[in-house]
């Protein structure tokens, strides 16, 4: 076998000369014995590549040793300022305990791939089963995938899913005011493949309300979404009215939340929501700008329609209880167009991460954890009430995690200010601010007074 | 001593499997005294309750029971499951990574220029002109990049003719998925008897309601498209864009650029190529390149330089397709990816692709199952002749490696699907061939009833399915 | 492999057979169709009272490798449909002509155009 070519690239000079790769194991013997075995005289002779279209620079990318590398990366992120955050509108940071790290690095789960082979992936595949089994405990919904991206493109998913099941021709979405124009941006995009669009209601005082919902509903409305606690930091007060509301009609009520809120809130299940999404990543996941985990539940009626991985439970020839990717008839790799989702490499690692955190602080952790959540917010705001120029919070609302507060000067100038002191705060518009505690930050709420009185003074 | 420590192979007297968390110990706290009004909080809360060196045990068995890199190889053909440098886990780590996705440009310069570097690293790796981080996935990629084409002909007037994406039959599931989510018909291409795009197919499904042709190359049976060029001008003649799906990228790394080809599009699977840990299914990135004509629709924002060339800023490019991620992608993958090309440098980048090559055709040469098609590059598929490929990759798990992917493209009767990596030595390489070759030309017998060496036999598909059970709520009964 | 291919049926090319009792007709899927499909886990049917088209798409039925479409051989109106398949997926495998029926339709055409025994035995 001759496969000669007289082919001179850049490349296979540079091959000619370093040692390339560190993280291939080749030595140069093993490369000729491996060649001869071929019966090739060179690599670059086993590239089936036309010579107008090959390559033949160089990119203009320095290899660097490991030391080297990390100094680098180190240095650059160095220039990260590291204000303590006061920041949430949807993404919430808590404290994650050391084993979350520990067990989420070992090997075995952070190098494995997708449990094609169940037989020896039994244990990924079990804790995935137990995460999905936290969220059906949390949603009181029979389903939960093991996982979207994130809380944007769960909404999106959950969108096509109502539409999907429609029995009539259906165009719309229903959001609140309150969601975030990103998560909002996302969703348009997912339903506009579906020839759906987006629309708005208006939400009193900070919560929807039944008659808000009547107002802005109609026959075309497939789904109605909303969001508790909402960005804004509010917990909602109406959803058994607004479920019963939606359950009479051929319309899907799709709930936002979190698993630390879901820890004490009315259950999702209980409220009427067909669907819960989310960010579960709250738990297990430090602040990552935004990387997240997308929780997906939903009513054991729409089990065939689910998008994304499903682990259930079988048995092994001998009899032995074990765990599999189920239903995969509904995945992109067999169902191809008609699949339920294009999803196919997910968030399963965080998920993991999610798992452990949750398993970590067990229910009593967990509530603990969301009473927290709710007296923190509440405390802070009654202090900054006092200081002069702050209103807060400005509504008189339950909250959770955040709240707004108005300021007299510009809200804009003191969040500026406080950045300098080393507080990061939303500054939503030029009166209002809003402020997110949890017991991530709790610590630094004295110094946070402080420097609020300082600014408003 | 009682052996509970069940691990994958059934070398050890291990017995019975890890209970379920559940199964330990399982509480009901009641809410109550919360501060809030009874009827906005739920009336209980019943999961397990155990304590930390417990669950740092359950966990421990549980890893014990999986199949990662760092066990074997893990041959899957278009999963490019290559090691996984430890030094970027390290670096993601650092607490100046950490940043809620609200913080203004100006204090995560640091963030926005790892993405800039990032963004210009991936465009003269794959010769695109612009390219995004957002889209969290390959799938999200290509969802991304069918966005930029749609909004792409809607601004040339040809968005409601332009109805049609045409994908080759043995192209990736996701992008039959993805053209379907943005709401395009799929025209299904397919190959000819070399295994490659048949040209006469093409050139007949090929007309003015083309949205975009999406292609793998090499495609998956691990061919080069040798045709690119002449396919190119096919798609670009009708007013059409073509569309990199870079799930195969680590066969070309310095040697051959999508953009170089023709290709207005790309995805890159970070995950993939530049070696990002797949965590037993994700995260991964698929950030997306383009050429210049499309830059102006890319995911919003786009981190480029600052006007006042002192850093960086995030920006909305002109005709945004708006947002496929909330945020800004998979932040901590991206970075690990950064860190994994800034290691290699063009040196490393190119010598993976070479040993990539090298070991696929190199196992090829060991093994003596048919292999139709060739020359193949990082990955080859073999056929299982007559014995069932699904079985048979259960067999190969008896000899202590992790199968290939099985029964796909269709085009290869009974395929298995190969791709090693450029991170296994010849010595791995010749127990994979081994593994193949022992199996090779076994009975259905052995074959039906594997795998017998590890510690959970095969796994009964059919019950899982008929009557689902997806939490441990549903074991009560 | 030697399949079941009753005489006293007839056929349609996507699989389904079609049995006719006293002017009505009962569909299901043939032995080719369950071995192709391998274990069925799952079968979606039409209610009674449902009108179909001939060749009108009128259930799913999905084993773990694959799902396929079901399409009426024939225009009519749905009588019954066989409810025990939908606990009991696995009778398409067991018994596709007779335990494993899916539904009876009172049709509103004749079955010429459906493919005879032999016919069908060429196509598979």
């Amino acid at each position: 076998m001759s496969r000669k070519t007289t082919l001179t690239s850049r490349a296979e000079e540079i091959y000619a000369e370093s040692d390339g790769t560190p993280y291939a194991p080749h030595t140069e013997s093993q490369v000729d014995e491996m060649l001869s075995a071929i019966g090739a005289d060179s690599v670059e002779e086993l590239f089936d590549i036309p010579e107008s279209i090959r390559y033949d620079g160089e990119f203009d990318i320095e290899s660097a040793s490991e030391q080297e590398t990390r100094q680098q990366l180190t240095e650059t992120l160095s220039k990260n300022e590291t204000p303590t955050e006061f920041l949430g509108r949807g993404y919430y940071a808590h404290y994650v305990p050391s084993i979350v790290d520990h067990i989420s690095q070992r090997s075995e789960f952070i190098t494995s791939y997708t449990q094609y082979q169940p037989e020896v992936t039994q244990g990924f595949l079990q804790v995935l089963f137990e995460y999905q089994s936290l969220l059906a405990e949390l949603t009181g919904l029979e389903i939960a995938n093991c996982s979207m991206y994130d809380a944007a493109t769960a909404l999106g998913e959950a969108a096509t899913l109502a539409a999907r099941l429609r029995q009539t021709s259906g165009s719309r979405v229903l959001v609140p005011d309150y969601l975030r124009a990103e998560r909002r941006s996302v969703l348009e995009n997912y339903v506009d493949g579906a020839d759906m669009t987006v629309s708005e209601f208006a939400t009193d005082d900070g919560v929807t309300t039944v008659e808000e919902i009547e107002r802005a509903i109609d026959d075309d409305v497939v789904m109605v979404h909303l969001e508790t606690p909402t960005p804004d930091g509010i917990i909602e007060e109406n959803l058994a009215e607004i479920g019963s509301l939606l359950e009479d009609r051929d319309t899907l009520f799709c709930l936002g939340s979190d698993p630390v809120a879901l820890s004490v809130l009315q259950s999702p299940g209980e409220v009427g929501a067909d669907i819960v999404v989310g960010d579960a990543s709250v738990l297990g996941l430090p602040a990552a700008y935004g990387m997240g985990l997308g929780l997906f539940a939903c009513r054991e009626e729409f089990l065939r329609q689910v998008p994304g991985r499903l682990v259930g439970v079988s048995e092994d020839s001998d009899g032995t209880r074990s765990y599999t990717l189920t239903l995969q008839t509904r995945e992109q790799h067999i169902r191809r167009e008609r699949a339920t989702s294009n999803i196919c490499t997910n968030q399963a690692w965080v998920a993991l991460r999610t798992a452990i955190h949750a398993a970590y602080l067990g229910p009593s952790g967990l509530v603990a954890l969301a009473e927290e959540c709710h007296r923190l917010p509440e405390q802070l705001a009654t202090r900054l009430d006092e200081i002069d120029g702050v209103t807060a919070p400005i509504r008189d609302r339950h909250h959770f995690r955040e709240f707004q507060a108005r300021l007299e000067p510009d809200a804009r100038d003191v969040a500026e200010e406080l950045n300098e002191n080393g507080f990061a705060i939303h500054a939503l518009d030029a009166d209002t601010i809003q402020i997110c505690v949890t017991d991530a930050n709790a610590d630094a709420v004295d110094d946070l007074v402080r420097s609020v009185e300082e600014v408003m003074a | 001593m009682q052996h509970h420590t069940q691990t994958i192979w059934n070398d050890s007297e291990s017995e019975g499997n890890e209970p379920l968390l559940s199964e330990k110990r399982l509480e009901t706290v009641e809410i109550e005294d919360t501060g809030l009004p009874d009827d906005l909080t739920r009336d209980s809360l019943e999961l397990p309750e155990l304590s930390e060196p417990e669950l740092a045990r359950h966990y421990t068995r549980l890893s014990q029971m999986n199949y990662g890199i760092d066990s074997g190889p893990y041959p899957l053909g278009s999963c490019t499951m290559k090691y996984n440098p430890k030094f970027t886990e390290d670096i993601a780590a650092l607490p100046t990574a950490s940043a809620h996705p609200d913080r203004d440009a100006d204090s995560v310069q640091g963030i926005l220029e790892v993405y800039h570097e990032l963004q210009g690293y991936l465009a003269e790796i794959g010769g695109m002109d612009a390219v995004t981080l957002q889209p969290p996935a390959g799938a999200a990629g290509e969802y991304a990049g069918l966005l930029v084409t749609k909004a792409y002909h809607e601004e040339n007037g040809e968005g409601e003719q332009r109805t049609d994406v045409i994908i080759p039959a043995s192209a990736h599931g996701t992008n039959f998925a993805s053209a379907a989510l943005v709401g395009y018909n799929v025209i299904e291409l397919p190959e000819d008897d070399d295994g490659r795009v048949d040209l006469d197919a093409l050139d007949a499904a090929v007309d003015d309601s083309t949205a975009a042709l999406m292609l793998t190359n090499p495609n998956t049976l691990g061919l080069f498209e040798r045709d690119i060029e002449e396919i190119a001008s096919l798609i670009h003649d009708a007013g059409g864009l073509l569309y990199y799906d870079g799930a195969n990228l680590n066969a070309l790394l310095g040697r051959g650029r999508p953009g170089d080809m023709g290709f207005d599009i790309m995805h890159y699977n970070v995950h993939k190529t530049f070696a990002t840990p797949h965590g037993g299914g994700g995260p991964g990135a698929g950030p997306i390149g383009v050429s210049e004509e499309l830059e102006r629709f890319l995911p919003d924002p786009h981190v480029r330089e600052s006007g006042d060339g002192d850093g960086y800023e995030l920006a909305t490019p002109e005709k945004t397709v708006g947002k496929v991620h909330g945020a800004k992608g998979n932040w901590l993958v991206l970075l690990k990816a950064h860190a994994y090309i800034s290691r290699l440098g063009y040196e490393g980048l190119q010598d993976a692709s070479a040993k990539a090559v090298l070991n696929a055709n190199y196992l090829a040469s060991q093994i003596d199952l048919e292999i139709p098609f060739e020359p193949f590059h990082h990955e080859f598929v073999a056929s299982g002749g007559e014995q069932d490929a699904a079985d048979f990759a259960k067999r190969m798990l008896d000899y202590g490696v992790h199968p290939p992917t099985t029964k796909w493209p269709g085009i290869v009767s009974e395929a298995l699907m190969t791709e090693p990596t450029e991170a296994e030595s010849k010595t791995t390489l010749d127990q994979l061939a081994e593994a193949f070759n022992a199996v090779t030309g076994e009975d259905d017998d052995a074959l039906e009833q594997a795998p017998d060496q590890t510690s959970v036999k095969r796994i009964d598909q059919t019950i899982a399915a008929r009557d689902p059970i997806l939490s441990w709520h549903g074991l009560d009964d | 492999m030697e399949f079941t291919v009753p005489d006293e049926l007839r056929y349609a090319e996507s699989h389904e057979w079609i049995e006719t009792t006293d002017g009505n007709v009962r569909v299901g899927i043939s032995d080719f169709a369950q071995d192709e499909l391998g274990d069925i886990v799952f079968v979606d049917l039409p209610s009674e009272g449902d009108e179909l088209d001939r060749g009108e798409e009128f259930g799913v039925v999905e084993s773990i490798k694959a799902v396929s479409d079901l399409y009426s051989p024939v225009a009519g109106t749905v009588t019954a449909v066989n409810e025990d398949v939908f606990d009991e997926p696995e009778l398409i495998n067991e018994s596709p002509f007779d335990d494993g029926w899916m539904m009876e339709l009172e049709p509103s055409e004749g079955t010429d155009h459906l493919l005879s025994p032999e016919e069908y035995r060429d196509q598979i």
